[in-house]
């Protein structure tokens, strides 16, 4: 009973704040020692500031006086603070030169904060004036690191592998789930893609009747659409007639070609007399010099009356 | 009461803080944001246009389209009531809509500014339009969103578009103009094809850390120092609770349009050169005529004062006006000083150019 009345009383707000950065501290620490090791310490920068906590604790419980005063204990810790990142920074743990920078704001902060009188017990209240005090110098040394071209190029060389890293995993992981014949990010996509497009057809019938009732689109009336069918098949009245025109012509054409192919026939006999009448002048002229010499009685009776064989065979052919 | 009793109730509310502190620390933050009256009334894939219900009766027939930017969500400019730019022009008789990109998925990585100012810009303006009953409207670009705002004018000057107003909207992506960014998205030192290659869509984490590490003091240390303040002076929290809630709620910026935004912007500033083509469509700024109001910050780290600047040298509209304020990029859109500044100028603008 009596230790949990003693648990329930009043706090002193002192011990109260050192129990809450006691245990606070210890959280954290146990957190960061945890992943020690396993990764890259991406806390690099938080462990001076909890171990200068740690040692300012130590050194509360090692006074003599049992109380504190504020000033007291915001001085030790910045003396621990600035030890213990003067130590990193010696260990050779400030490639960016960070820490140079850090310890001679800290310098500076000491001298604006201490020098202003009363300071605060309360912890945030500390870490605000420290922060209002500090902010703008530290802005601008950030401000300066990452606006330069060294760091910039590591970014960017960080950029380029960690993309690399991400390309090369999300390939591998749909190649996986592929073969196991599960569906990927990459098939629900397609599948959202033709559903989008389809929304996009959707969209365009949605635009059409909107234009309709805007009347940017005339409806068709019935009176629009009977004037419509009698001009149809007035149309279509006109496109029969040119048919049957086109059936005659047909049948001209068709007279065309034969009179063509009389024409070419009689070319053909014309060649065909061409040709006797050449052979029959020859043998004429054969038959002249023969008869001069010796006519014989048919051909001194009738000399043209029944022509050459040639010619007769001719004729038989027309 | 004794002065024990007292310490103790200190070391409880104490206690209790430290509790709300840590728990907005590890759960992100809570907030009811967006909350003016609002129905959809178009959506198209995973973009929504909003129609805000009037509150009073509709005093000027020029609706307002709000366009926003693709990487972050769009309810900074309804943060929450008593702080939001859209509640203020509803409650002053302004018919008042917004086009809400949504947030991509993987299937939209291809999207390109070519789908968004071409295509669903038209549409959600042909909508507003009709819901509104009007002819003409004012659109209003917000960082990048006024960007895309700027290309559509130039595509599309002339009716029904009446009014262009640019929040901090990039135009000139000069190196010496774009800080920070110019040296980052260097050609040297960021390859965005690789990247969109990579991701598909380029996580919102990511950029919003590039665009946080800009100012990383101040807002990887300041903003909790404040909201520890806050809590421990026993501050209202609400707008920083809304605030912070918008800056962690980034969204994955699609694949095609990243690709486009460092490579033809920021890497070649085809913008100022009149080189950047939409479908074989060249995006002329000198054809944007229409009356045109352009905000920019002094202060503003993401969109520089010259790079906003630089458009009104750019478009040929007679009625023109650079307003500047003495504020950051997000800083003059909400707060105090925007109550008192900002809004009332928008209001004061629209007025003179609604009727």
């Amino acid at each position: 009973m009596a230790e949990e009345s003693k648990a329930q009383g009043p706090v002193n707000p002192l011990d109260f704040w050192k129990q809450w950065s006691e245990t606070s501290t210890k959280m954290w620490t146990n957190v960061l020692e945890g992943s020690k090791g396993t990764f890259v310490d991406p806390y690099g920068l938080y462990r001076p500031w909890l171990k200068s906590i740690e040692l300012a604790q130590e050194q509360m419980k090692a006074s003599t006086k049992g109380t504190i005063n504020p000033t007291e204990f915001w001085k030790q810790w910045y003396e621990a603070a600035t030890g213990a990142w003067a130590k990193a920074a010696e260990m050779g743990g400030d490639p960016l030169g960070l820490t140079a920078q850090w310890l001679e704001i800290m310098e500076e902060n000491r001298a604006k904060i201490f020098s202003g009188g009363t300071v605060p017990a309360d912890p945030f209240t500390f870490f605000k004036q420290w922060y209002d005090a500090s902010s703008d110098t530290w802005a601008k040394i950030v401000g300066d690191i990452i606006g330069d071209e060294k760091f910039v190029e590591k970014a960017s060389q960080f950029m380029e592998s960690y993309t690399s890293y991400y390309m090369a995993t999300r390939r591998a992981n749909e190649n996986y789930f592929r073969n196991l014949q599960l569906p990927t990010r990459s098939d629900l996509a397609r599948v959202v893609k033709i559903i989008v497009a389809l929304e996009e057809k959707v969209d365009r019938l949605d635009d059409a009747l909107d234009d309709i009732e805007d009347g940017n689109s005339q409806v068709a009336t019935k009176d629009v659409i009977t004037e419509l069918e009698g001009r149809l098949s007035r149309v279509e009245k006109k496109l029969d007639a040119i048919s049957s025109v086109l059936e005659k012509l047909e049948i001209v054409e068709k007279l065309a070609k034969h009179t063509d192919g009389m024409e070419k026939k009689l070319d053909k006999v014309l060649e065909a007399f061409a040709k006797n009448e050449a052979k029959i002048s020859s043998t004429a002229t054969k038959v002249d010099v023969e008869a001069t010499r010796k006519p014989t009685r048919k051909n001194a009776r009738n000399p043209k009356a029944n022509g050459s064989k040639e010619e007769v065979e001719a004729k038989q052919t027309v | 009461m004794t002065s024990e009793d007292d310490t103790q109730l200190d070391i409880e509310s104490n206690l209790r803080k430290y509790k709300a502190g840590v728990q907005i620390i590890f759960e992100g933050a809570r907030a009811d944001t967006g909350q003016t009256p609002k129905e959809i009334i178009w959506t198209k894939n995973k973009a929504k246009l909003y129609h805000y219900k009037p509150t009073v009766e509709k005093k000027y027939p020029v609706p307002i389209l709000l366009v926003y930017a693709l990487i972050n969500r769009p309810y900074v400019l309804d943060l929450m009531p008593g702080n939001s730019l859209v509640e203020y022009l509803v409650n002053r008789g302004f018919d008042v809509f917004m086009l809400d990109w949504g947030i991509p998925g993987d299937e939209d990585s291809n999207l390109a500014f070519e789908n968004y100012v071409l295509d669903y810009m038209p549409r959600a303006v042909k909508k507003v339009l009709r819901t509104a009953h009007a002819e003409e409207f004012t659109l209003l670009g917000y960082c990048m969103g006024g960007t895309m705002a700027a290309m559509y004018a130039a595509l599309f000057p002339g009716k029904p578009l009446r009014n262009l107003i640019l929040m901090t909207a990039p135009i000139d992506f000069t190196a010496e103009n774009t800080g920070l960014y110019g040296l980052w998205t260097s050609e040297k030192y960021l390859n965005p094809d690789h990247m969109a290659e990579a991701f598909g869509n380029i996580p919102g984490d990511l950029v919003d850390t590039g665009n946080r590490l800009v100012k990383p003091v101040t807002n990887y240390v300041g903003s909790y120092v404040t909201m520890w303040d806050r809590i421990l002076q026993g501050k209202p929290m609400d707008t920083w609770l809304a605030m912070n809630k918008w800056v962690n709620d980034g969204i994955p910026f699609p694949g095609a349009t990243f690709r486009q935004w460092i490579r033809e912007f920021y890497q070649q500033n085809k913008l100022v050169k009149g080189e950047i083509r939409l479908r074989g469509m060249r995006v002329d700024l000198s054809a944007i005529n229409c009356a045109v109001l352009n905000i920019a910050g002094k202060k503003d780290h993401i969109c520089t004062l010259p790079q906003a600047e630089a458009t009104m040298n750019l478009i040929s509209s007679v009625d023109k006006e650079f307003f500047v304020l003495d504020a950051g990029h997000v800083g003059l859109l909400t707060g105090s000083d925007a109550k008192k500044f900002l809004w009332p100028k928008i209001r004061s603008w629209l007025e003179l150019h609604s009727k």
